[in-house]
């Protein structure tokens, strides 16, 4: 009853999920063809008779050694991976705490704290990045790495925060109890028999603390100036995009292999991933 | 933190708020050695160029040379032409950034407030080197003071298929909108459009409706610089024109485009001519045997500029005017000054200039005779772009209030709107209430 | 209260500190202290900034005066505004809807068992990990009038005979846009609500089939409601993603043409950055703020509500 004939699996399940797959991955074959395709193909025009949309005959490397050699890029990603990596963790670190104390622990303005922390994901970027730069100037941190990490948190940490809360929610409060009557103090209850248990939970915050600060542009092209500091999306556009003439080849493979690493981050993590939201959807 | 001492208190004026601060070089040299934070940093922030060679010869050469010629440190930085503004804003409200920031156009009149005033070392330019344009002085200067430097004009000409325009019997390029409209006309039916965007992307498309208006007579303010004066009997004439002259033989996809998209319908030949800086015709000088025309020879043969046609009013232009500001908060001002005089030293400029190729006009007179523009007559034509520019805000100045039009693309939205079927007469009243609502304040 | 309570517990002996721990409201005030330094650093204060960045007159350079609610008043009278407003909510409406509807679909065929799960829910996420200002150039030469590959593709399929303007035509560029944000959202809705699904236990559907529910019953009276949670927990937080969008439409249209395609960021931006009307844009920005708000406490409240339930 519940696996149906031969057709009806694949009208409903392979065909769909196929063309899901193709749908959402037919950009990147995209890129990966702009990429080892010679400029000269690239300028046909969609009607040309001789246009292959989907293939090359001549496939060449120039662009992506013009990536290499003529720009940093190989500098963007350690900077991008750097920053996305250190910000990630202080997000975390404070999301836990702040998600942990937020559902499980009796205060007053519990509510309306969290309530408040979650508001401030709501600020806009646009508003922030002219006073934020004041606050940059300030601590002198203009043009060094640090000037991404530390406010990349502001809209990781309610994420991861509200993130956490879920899961923390889902743990039932009987184990901590358990602790306690053990002997163990409540910060030890906390960081040795809760938090290991939401380390899947910790785990997906932190994966997609990870990606968003990969995504960002805004600060990363304000508060960065030397080429070497700057990061991939930053480094990219500003280096390839030469007033009205695009580097397609070299765009399209810094594109593709500046999503790679975090590409393969998730094929490692995704099973955990799943299970790290399931915990904190529970909730 | 070797030269933290190193502080200045700037009062933002109006409010009590005083910050302690040091400048660009300050945060750089904060992390390296005591002796290091002796020498003075200059940061120069400018556009990624349109010839890669030029920013290779910048950072390569020219600044090395520029470095050891003057003893001061320089930091060359290049961005998306799109992204300067973000950068000079982000700058100039936290008084820390680059020391020398290079503006498009009439840019300058934004950040007037917050840039050194460089008189003496224009006005010894324009002396050496036979006259500033007006067109670029105009841009630089607001008749008190000049806010920047002037650097160079990228002159903006239409491109066109010298073989395409014979075939359709027009072998000399039209010289007035009526011309090119009947010419546009011929060229669309054999699938040879023009292309031309409306869209918003500060490259082509102001270049072309600023112009286009002057030349039908209309203006956005009287003299006085107050009393908006867009909704004319010229103006919607013009609009009205413009209708016909995109139906019968523009390239419809165009409403959109950016400042790329015509250069690569260009080359790949599904348009016969286009507004834009000689970008197109040097990609086909730089990789001959890639684009080749349909009979297989190469296009750069093919290829030749001209000026936007002239209409009831006269013939106009408006160019990408670029020149570099020196900021107010720069604790460098000297060694800045220093080297804005070094760059602009005729043996320096010169090897700056002849590595452009003809893609940018200098500011001055003096190199309108200059051997570039004998290399090469298809280029040629730009040599007077400078020359034959008019600022937006015409007539009046063109002051914040024009670059704030300006940046809010009305004129462009106006033609845009009546491309896309708007009646000419809405189209014109809904910009000029736009106007008024920048003029009023 | 607390500041001087946090300052006697620097100098308190180890025994007391402990003490204090124990007690629920010092250890929330402890755990809560690293996220209260830097959310009140690098939001609380420059939020307070931007809100007086737009009362007040501030151009570039020019810190203005203060000036209440002008410059509110002028955007109340800006047709461009009234635009961008109307374009957000249409833009964060319609994409949420598929992104959910086919984010949905996603799940529920992620979560059967077949050869190579695995890998395919991990390249399904692709599009959501690739920076968004890269993809997005990806996007816009597919959607290029010259040389639109999707052109190309549905010509030869028969489907069109004449080329799809795609982001030179007002409303077909907001669809273009849409389609960029619902193909970059759909795999997080997946993933997020696949791990929903997770959580419901099979035996449940098994049951209801055992008691002769048709397949579409069961989906809408027995995984549906288990699943409003977590689905009304990601579509906050996409509908707050949504909103506040800025890259997209920056890189594909720079809000034309004819401003058509403006959202509230790209707005904020080209009147605060490009035209040095810093006290505009911060008031438009600022405009977001109770719009959002408002979705969003709604949102919230339906989620208590699902939760109590």
């Amino acid at each position: 009853m519940i696996e149906g004939a031969l057709w009806r699996r694949w009208a409903f399940s392979y065909l769909p999920l196929i063309l899901f797959v193709v749908v959402l991955l037919f950009p990147f074959y995209w890129m990966i063809i702009t990429t080892f395709r010679p400029d000269g193909e690239l300028y046909r025009p969609w009607n040309a008779p001789n246009n292959m949309p989907f293939w090359t005959t001549k496939p060449t490397l120039e662009h992506i050694i013009y990536l290499f050699e003529e720009t940093s890029f190989a500098r963007w990603m350690f900077n991008t991976m750097f920053i996305a990596a250190i910000s990630t963790l202080i997000s975390l670190f404070c999301g836990v705490l702040a998600g942990y104390a937020l559902a499980r622990l009796n205060f007053p303005w519990a509510g309306s704290l969290g309530t408040l922390i979650f508001i401030t994901y709501l600020v806009p970027q646009t508003l922030l990045f002219i006073p934020l730069a004041e606050i940059i100037r300030d601590f002198r941190l203009g043009d060094t790495p640090w000037s991404l990490i530390l406010t990349y948190p502001t809209f990781l940490i309610p994420f991861c925060t509200w993130l956490m809360m879920g899961y923390f929610k889902a743990i039932p409060k009987e184990l901590e109890e358990c602790a306690r009557i053990d002997g163990a103090s409540r910060w030890k209850a906390m960081a040795y028999i809760i938090i290991p248990i939401a380390v899947p939970g910790i785990l997906s915050s932190g994966i997609i603390a990870f990606t968003l600060s990969w995504n960002e542009f805004i600060y990363a092209l304000v508060f960065l100036s030397s080429p070497d500091q700057k990061t991939v999306a930053v480094g990219v556009t500003s280096e390839l995009i030469r007033g009205d003439v695009f580097f397609w080849g070299s765009l399209m493979a810094g594109a593709l292999l500046g999503s790679v690493p975090v590409a393969i981050v998730y094929s490692f993590f995704v099973e955990h991933y799943v299970s790290g939201l399931t915990g904190s959807v529970k909730g | 933190m070797a030269n933290t001492k190193r502080r200045s208190v700037i009062k933002l004026a109006g409010s009590a708020a005083a910050v302690a601060s040091t400048g660009m070089a300050g945060i750089l040299a904060s992390g390296r050695t005591p002796a290091y934070a002796q020498t003075k940093t200059v940061h120069w922030l400018r556009w990624v160029d349109f010839v890669p060679a030029s920013d290779q010869l910048m950072t390569k050469v020219l600044m090395p040379e520029a470095e050891k010629d003057l003893g001061i440190k320089i930091k060359f930085e290049t961005v998306n032409g799109n992204d300067l503004q973000p950068r000079a804003t982000a700058a100039i409200q936290s008084g820390s950034g680059p020391d020398l920031i290079q503006a498009f156009n009439n840019n300058t009149y934004i950040y007037a407030n917050s840039v050194v005033d460089l008189t003496d070392l224009a006005e010894e330019l324009g002396k050496r080197e036979g006259g500033i344009y007006k067109y670029c002085r105009a841009f630089a200067s607001d008749g008190k003071m000049f806010m920047s430097m002037p650097w160079a004009v990228i002159g903006g000409m239409i491109a066109y298929r010298k073989s395409w325009f014979d075939e359709v019997g027009v072998t000399s390029f039209p010289k007035t909108w009526v011309e090119y409209r009947e010419a546009a006309k011929k060229l669309k039916a054999k699938g040879h459009p023009i292309g031309q965007t409306l869209g918003h992307t500060f490259g082509d498309a102001p270049t072309f409706t600023y112009p286009y208006l002057w030349s039908w007579g209309g203006k956005e303010v009287e003299a006085d610089g107050k009393t908006v004066a867009l909704n004319s009997k010229e103006t919607v004439e013009s609009v009205k024109f413009l209708q016909g002259f995109w139906k019968d033989g523009c390239d419809e996809g165009a409403l959109a485009w950016d400042d790329t998209n015509n250069n690569r319908a260009f080359l790949s030949q599904t348009i016969s001519a286009t507004l834009n800086g000689a970008s197109i015709y040097i990609e086909t000088l730089r990789k001959p045997d890639q684009y080749q025309t349909e009979k297989g020879t190469p296009m750069n043969k093919d290829i030749l500029h001209a000026p936007l046609p002239a209409g009831p009013a006269g013939q106009f232009g408006m160019h990408l005017n670029q020149s570099d500001m020196l900021m107010k908060y720069s604790k460098n001002q000297d060694a800045a000054k220093e080297f804005l005089k070094w760059i602009h030293a005729e043996k320096n400029y010169e090897r700056w200039f002849v590595s452009q190729k003809g893609f940018a006009t200098p500011p001055t007179a003096r190199w309108e005779t200059h051997k570039v523009w004998d290399e090469d007559p298809v280029m040629a034509p730009f040599k007077v772009a400078a020359k034959l520019g008019q600022t937006p805000g015409y007539a009046g100045l063109p002051n914040q209030k024009a670059a704030e039009a300006l940046s809010k693309y009305i004129i462009t939205d106006m033609y845009a709107k009546a491309a896309q079927g708007m009646a000419p007469e809405e189209a014109v009243k809904w910009a000029e209430s736009e106007l008024k609502k920048i003029y009023s304040a | 209260m607390a500041v001087t309570a946090l300052g006697s517990t620097e100098v308190v002996r180890p025994s007391v500190r402990r003490r204090r721990l124990e007690d629920e409201r010092w250890l929330a005030l402890v755990l809560l202290m690293p996220t209260a330094i830097l959310l009140g650093l690098f939001i609380a204060y420059p939020f307070f900034e931007g809100v007086m960045l737009s009362l007040s007159s501030a151009r570039v350079g020019d810190p203005g005066e203060f000036v209440w609610f002008k410059n509110f008043v002028k955007l109340w009278h800006d047709s461009i505004f009234w635009t961008a407003v109307w374009n957000t909510f249409w833009y964060t409406a319609v994409t949420t809807v598929f992104k959910l509807g086919l984010g949905l679909w996603l799940a529920l065929l992620l979560n059967r068992h077949f050869r190579g799960k695995a890998i395919v829910r991990a390249f399904v996420l692709l599009p959501f990990i690739i920076p968004t200002v890269l993809s997005t150039f990806a996007w816009k030469w597919m959607f290029d009038p010259t040389f639109s590959v999707i052109n190309w593709s549905l010509f030869k399929l028969g489907l069109i005979s004449a080329r799809i303007n795609w982001l030179g035509d007002a409303d077909l560029a907001m669809t273009s846009i849409m389609i960029v944000n619902i193909w970059r959202g759909v795999p997080f809705f997946a993933i997020s609500l696949l791990a929903g699904l997770q959580t419901i236990s099979p035996e449940l559907n098994e049951a209801a089939a055992i008691d002769g529910a048709r397949p579409w019953n069961r989906f809408w009276y027995v995984t549906w409601p288990l699943l409003l949670p977590v689905t009304m927990v990601v579509m906050l937080f996409s509908v707050i993603q949504t909103f506040a969008d800025f890259q997209l439409v920056y890189v594909m249209t720079g809000g034309g043409p004819a401003n058509a395609t403006h959202l509230f960021a790209t707005y904020a931006y080209q009147i605060g950055i490009v035209s040095g009307l810093l006290s505009e844009g911060a008031a438009v920005s600022l405009a977001m703020f109770p719009f959002l708000f408002v979705i969003v406490v709604a949102q919230l409240l339906y989620i208590r509500r699902v939760e109590v339930r």
